[in-house]
C-alpha cells in the first residue's frame, strides 16, 4: 500500500515536470529583471538627488535689467566692474527671455560692429548660507562671448573665441566662493558681447548651495547630452555590427543601408556633443547638410518597404539634397551654413523640416495597408520632424530659450525605429529556423520510415528470391539423381527384375546421394578441405569391410569464396563419382586422396592402384555417363577433370579455380 | 523408463513420436548421471547433433549404420568415447572461438569452475582440427602420437566442455536480456 502511494506519486511528479519547469523558468526570468530594473532606478535616485533638503535656500532669479552698448570691436572683459559706473539705462525683462534687437544709433551704422549687452540680476537679502554656493541656469544664448560677474568681481568665462558647437546644450554651473569676511551676494552681472544684429537669449537663473543645485544641474545635462549621446553611439555600434553583417552577406543591401543610416545620424549629430568652436568649415557643412542625406536615406529605405517607386519624389528630394550639399560646399559657398546669421540658415533648416514633412507623409500613406514596417518608419520620421522643429523653433528665439533641444533624439527615434526592423527580423528568424527545423527533422523521419520500409521490401524481396533458387536447385537435383534412380529401381522392383540385393544397394545409394545433398549444404565457409573430409566421413563405412585402404594426403588449401551449396554439391559428387568408380570397377586395394595448391588454382587428385581403363574408349562409349557427368559438372563450377589411367593404376585430377568470375 | 534403475548407454531417437529428444535427454542427464547418452539420427547433421550435445549426449548414431558398426559405436561410447564428424568438429571450434571471447570480455560466471576449463586444451584443438581436415581418429591419434581411445576420450571431453559453454552462455545471455538477476 505504501509502495503503491510512493509509486503513484512519482508518477504524478514526473507527470508534472513540464510546467514545473515552466514554473520555475519564469520564477527565474522574474528573479533577474526585477533586480535588473530596481538596479538602475536606484542609481538614477542617487544620481538626480539633492533637490530635496534645502531648496528652500535656492534663489530663483527671474527678473533682470539689461543695457547694450556697440562698440568697434572684443574685449577683453575687466577682472572686476561697478554696475554702478553703468549707464543707467537699464531696461527690465523677465526670465526666461529673448532681449530684443535694438537698432543701432543712425551715427554709428556700419561702424560699430561689436554690442555689449550687460544684464543684472539684484539677489534679495537673505541669511548666509554653509556649504559653497553655485549659480545655475539652462543657457545663455549667445554667439558670443559670455562674462559672469557677482558683487562686481569676474568668477566665469565661456565662449572667449565665440561659441562651441556644443554650448548651447552645456548648461551654466558657476560655482561662487562667498568666503567669510566678504559682503554676502547681493548681485550677478552678466556680459555678453556679440553681434548687434544678433538677439541674447537667457534663461531664468538659481543660486544656491551645490548640493540644492546638482540634481537639477545632472538632470538637464543628462537628458540634454549624455542620454542622447550615449544612444548616438550604440546606434553607431549597432551599425558597425550591420556593416559586419553585410560583408557576409553582401546580397542583404538593407545591412548597408543601415550601416549608412547609423554612420550618417552619428555624423549629423556629433554637433550635439564636441566642444569645438563653431566655425564656417567643413564640420558645419556636414553638421548642415548630414539631415538631408539622412531623410534620403529613409526615403529609400520606406520605398523598398513599402515597395512603391515614387520616382519623382525621389529624384525631388535627391535634387534638393544634392543642390543644398554642393551649394553649401566650404569653397563654393554659394548658401551659407552655420554660424552664418544670413537668413538663409534657419531657412535652409526650414527646407530640411518641411522635407521631413513630405517623406513621413508620402511614407506614411504609401505604406499603409501594405507595410507595418514602413508606417512605423514613417511615424518615426514625423515624429524626429517634430523633435527637429523644436531645435529648429529655439534657434530661431521663437520659443523661450529654456526649452529642450529635442533634436538630439531624433538620433533615438531613428534608432529605436531601425532596431525595431531589425528585432523582428531577427525574432522572425530565429523562428524560421526553429519551423525549418522541426520540419527537416519530420522529413527526416519520414525518409527513413520510407527507407526501412523499402528495405525491408528489398530484403523480402532477396529472401524470396534466394528460397527460390534454393528449391529449385534442389528440385533439378532430386529430379536428376534421387528421383529418376528411385524411379528405375520401382520400375525395376514392378517387374521383378532386380533381387532384394539390388534393391538394398540401390535404396543405400540414392541414402547416400540424399546425405551428400544435406553435406552439400552444411556451411563450409569456404573450405574445401572440410566439404572433402565431409565426404571421406560418409564414405568411411562404405570402406569399412573391405580390403581397400584410403590414404588421406591433403594438405592445406587456400579458401574458395565461391564455395556455396550447389558448386559444393557439384564437388562432391565429381569425387563421389570418382572413388566409387575405384571401388566398384578397378579391383584396387589402395585409393590415395591429394591436395595441392598451385597457380590460380587447386588440384584434388585421386589414384588408385587398379588395373585401369582406357579413357579415350570409356568417354565414347555408353558406360562413360559417370565421366561425361563428372565433365559437366565440372564445367558448370568452371573447373577441369582429367584422367590418366594404364595397367599400374589411374590417376583422376580435378583442377578448381582459385576466383570465379561471373 | 526413467524412473528404473540406470542403464550404461541410453539410445535416443530425435525424432519421437511423443515430444522432443533434447528433452529426455537432459531428464536423462539428471536423473541418470553415470549414463552415456546417445542420439540416433538419420543423416547426423550439424543441427542435431550440436543441440544434442549441448543438451548433454555425449555421442551419436547413424541409423544406417550396419549392426557391427552400431556395436562398436555403443562399445566405445560405454568405454568414454565419443564419435566425431568434420562439420561437428568445426562447429565446435567456431563455438569454443566466440565463447572464449565472451569469457576473457566479459563475467567471470558462478558454477565456473575456472575459467580456464571453459576452453579448449591446446591438444584438444589439434584433435579437432585434424578430424576438420577429414583424419580418422585412428589417423588423428597415429599423428598425435596418441591411442586411438584417448583420442575418443578428448572428444567426450570436448562435448563436456560445450554442454558448460553453451550453459553458461545461456546464463549470460539471459542476463544480458535481464531475464536472470546477476
Amino acid at each position: 500500500m505504501l509502495c503503491n502511494g510512493i509509486f503513484a506519486r512519482q508518477r504524478q511528479a514526473h507527470h508534472d515536470h513540464p510546467r514545473v519547469k515552466k514554473l520555475s523558468t519564469s520564477f527565474v526570468a522574474a528573479a533577474v529583471l526585477l533586480p535588473s530594473l530596481a538596479l538602475l532606478i536606484a542609481v538614477g535616485i542617487w544620481y538626480l538627488q539633492g533637490e530635496s533638503q534645502q531648496s528652500a535656500a535656492v534663489v530663483h532669479l527671474t527678473q533682470a535689467d539689461w543695457q547694450d552698448a556697440d562698440g568697434r570691436s572684443f574685449r577683453q572683459p575687466p577682472a572686476s566692474i561697478d554696475s554702478n559706473a553703468l549707464p543707467h539705462r537699464w531696461q527690465s525683462a523677465a526670465l526666461p527671455s529673448v532681449l530684443p534687437v535694438t537698432a543701432q544709433h543712425p551715427a554709428a551704422s556700419g561702424g560699430l560692429p561689436v554690442r555689449t549687452t550687460w544684464l543684472k540680476m539684484s539677489l534679495p537679502a537673505r541669511p548666509a548660507l554653509a556649504g559653497p554656493l553655485v549659480l545655475y541656469g539652462v543657457r545663455i544664448k549667445t554667439d558670443g562671448t559670455v562674462a559672469v560677474y557677482a558683487n562686481g568681481r569676474l568668477v566665469h568665462r565661456a565662449q572667449q573665441n565665440g561659441p562651441l558647437w556644443n554650448s548651447l546644450f552645456t548648461p551654466l554651473w558657476v560655482p561662487l566662493d562667498e568666503t567669510e569676511g566678504h559682503a554676502p551676494l547681493t548681485e550677478i552681472l552678466i556680459r555678453v558681447e556679440h553681434a548687434p544684429e544678433t538677439a541674447v537669449g537667457l534663461s531664468s537663473l538659481w543660486m544656491g548651495p551645490v548640493d540644492a543645485l546638482r540634481g537639477r544641474y545632472y538632470l538637464r545635462q543628462w537628458l540634454q547630452r549624455e542620454l542622447p549621446a550615449t544612444l548616438s553611439a550604440a546606434f553607431m555600434v549597432v551599425g558597425i555590427f550591420a556593416f559586419f553583417v553585410w560583408v557576409r552577406r553582401s546580397h542583404e543591401t538593407s545591412y548597408l543601408l543601415f550601416f549608412n543610416l547609423a554612420a550618417v545620424s552619428f555624423v549629423g549629430h556629433l554637433h550635439y556633443y564636441v566642444s569645438l568652436p563653431i566655425v564656417s568649415d567643413w564640420f558645419a557643412w556636414l553638421t548642415a547638410n548630414a539631415l538631408f542625406w539622412l531623410l534620403v536615406v529613409i526615403h529609400l529605405f520606406l520605398r523598398q518597404l513599402h515597395g512603391r517607386r515614387q520616382r519623382w519624389l525621389s529624384l525631388l528630394l535627391v535634387g534638393v539634397t544634392l543642390a543644398s550639399s554642393v551649394a553649401s560646399l566650404p569653397f563654393i559657398a554659394i548658401l551659407p551654413v552655420y554660424p552664418s546669421t544670413s537668413l538663409l540658415v534657419p531657412l535652409m533648416y526650414a527646407i530640411a523640416v518641411l522635407m521631413g514633412l513630405v517623406v513621413s507623409i508620402v511614407g506614411g500613406v504609401s505604406a499603409h495597408g501594405r507595410s507595418r514596417e514602413g508606417l512605423l518608419l514613417a511615424a518615426g520620421v514625423g515624429l524626429s520632424t517634430l523633435l527637429g522643429m523644436s531645435d529648429w523653433l529655439l534657434y530661431n528665439n521663437v520659443i523661450n530659450p529654456e526649452g529642450w533641444f529635442l533634436g538630439a533624439y531624433t538620433n533615438a527615434v531613428t534608432f529605436a525605429m531601425f532596431g525595431q526592423l531589425m528585432y523582428r527580423r531577427y525574432v522572425n528568424a530565429i523562428t524560421e529556423v526553429e519551423q525549418v527545423n522541426a520540419g527537416l527533422a519530420q522529413r527526416l523521419q519520414a525518409r527513413e520510415a520510407e527507407l526501412e520500409l523499402s528495405h525491408k521490401l528489398l530484403r523480402e524481396a532477396a529472401l524470396r528470391q534466394s528460397i527460390s533458387d534454393e528449391r529449385q536447385r534442389l528440385m533439378q537435383d532430386m529430379h536428376d539423381g534421387l528421383g529418376s534412380t528411385l524411379i528405375s529401381a520401382i520400375r525395376s522392383v514392378e517387374h521383378g527384375g532386380m533381387n532384394s540385393a539390388k534393391v538394398s544397394q540401390t535404396l543405400k545409394d540414392c541414402l547416400d546421394d540424399l546425405k551428400l545433398m544435406i553435406d552439400s549444404m552444411e556451411p563450409v565457409d569456404a573450405d574445401l578441405l572440410l566439404l572433402l573430409a565431409t565426404l571421406r566421413f560418409r564414405l568411411e563405412p562404405r570402406l569399412e569391410g573391405t580390403d581397400i585402404t584410403l590414404v588421406w594426403e591433403v594438405q592445406e588449401l587456400p579458401p574458395l569464396d565461391w564455395l556455396e551449396p550447389s558448386s559444393a554439391l557439384h564437388i562432391l559428387r565429381i569425387v563421389q563419382e570418382s572413388i566409387a568408380n575405384s571401388l566398384r570397377h578397378t579391383r584396387a586395394s589402395r585409393i590415395r586422396v591429394h591436395t595441392a595448391a598451385g597457380g590460380d588454382g587447386i588440384t584434388v587428385t585421386i589414384e588408385d592402384n587398379g588395373q585401369g581403363f582406357d579413357v579415350a574408349t570409356a568417354l565414347d562409349s555408353a558406360a562413360g555417363r559417370g565421366l561425361h557427368n563428372q565433365q559437366r559438372r565440372a564445367q558448370a563450377i568452371r573447373g577441369k577433370v582429367s584422367w590418366v589411367s594404364n595397367s599400374a593404376g589411374t590417376s583422376f585430377t580435378l583442377w578448381l579455380p582459385l576466383e570465379r568470375h561471373a | 523408463m526413467l524412473q528404473g534403475p540406470p542403464t550404461d548407454v541410453l539410445l535416443v531417437d530425435l525424432g519421437l513420436p511423443d515430444g522432443s529428444g533434447i528433452d529426455v535427454i537432459q531428464e536423462s542427464i539428471i536423473r541418470w548421471p553415470s549414463c552415456s547418452v546417445m542420439v540416433s539420427t538419420n543423416f547426423g547433421d550439424e543441427t542435431h547433433v550440436m543441440r544434442s550435445i549441448e543438451a548433454g549426449a555425449a555421442g551419436y548414431l547413424l541409423k544406417d549404420s550396419s549392426p557391427a558398426r552400431i556395436i562398436d559405436e555403443i562399445r566405445s561410447l560405454a568405454s568414454g568415447g565419443s564419435p566425431i564428424s568434420p562439420i561437428i568438429a568445426r562447429q565446435v571450434l567456431a563455438r569454443f572461438r566466440t565463447s572464449a571471447g565472451v569469457t576473457q570480455d566479459k563475467v567471470v560466471l558462478p558454477g565456473q569452475v575456472e575459467a580456464s576449463s571453459e576452453l579448449l586444451s591446446p591438444r584438444e584443438m589439434e584433435v579437432l582440427n585434424y578430424i576438420t581436415r577429414g583424419f580418422t581418429a585412428q589417423e588423428t591419434a597415429k599423428l598425435m602420437q596418441l591411442s586411438p581411445y584417448t583420442v575418443r576420450t578428448f572428444v567426450r571431453r570436448i562435448y563436456g566442455k560445450l554442454k558448460v559453454s553453451s550453459k553458461s552462455e545461456a546464463i549470460y545471455e539471459a542476463r544480458t536480456l535481464g531475464l536472470l538477476r546477476d
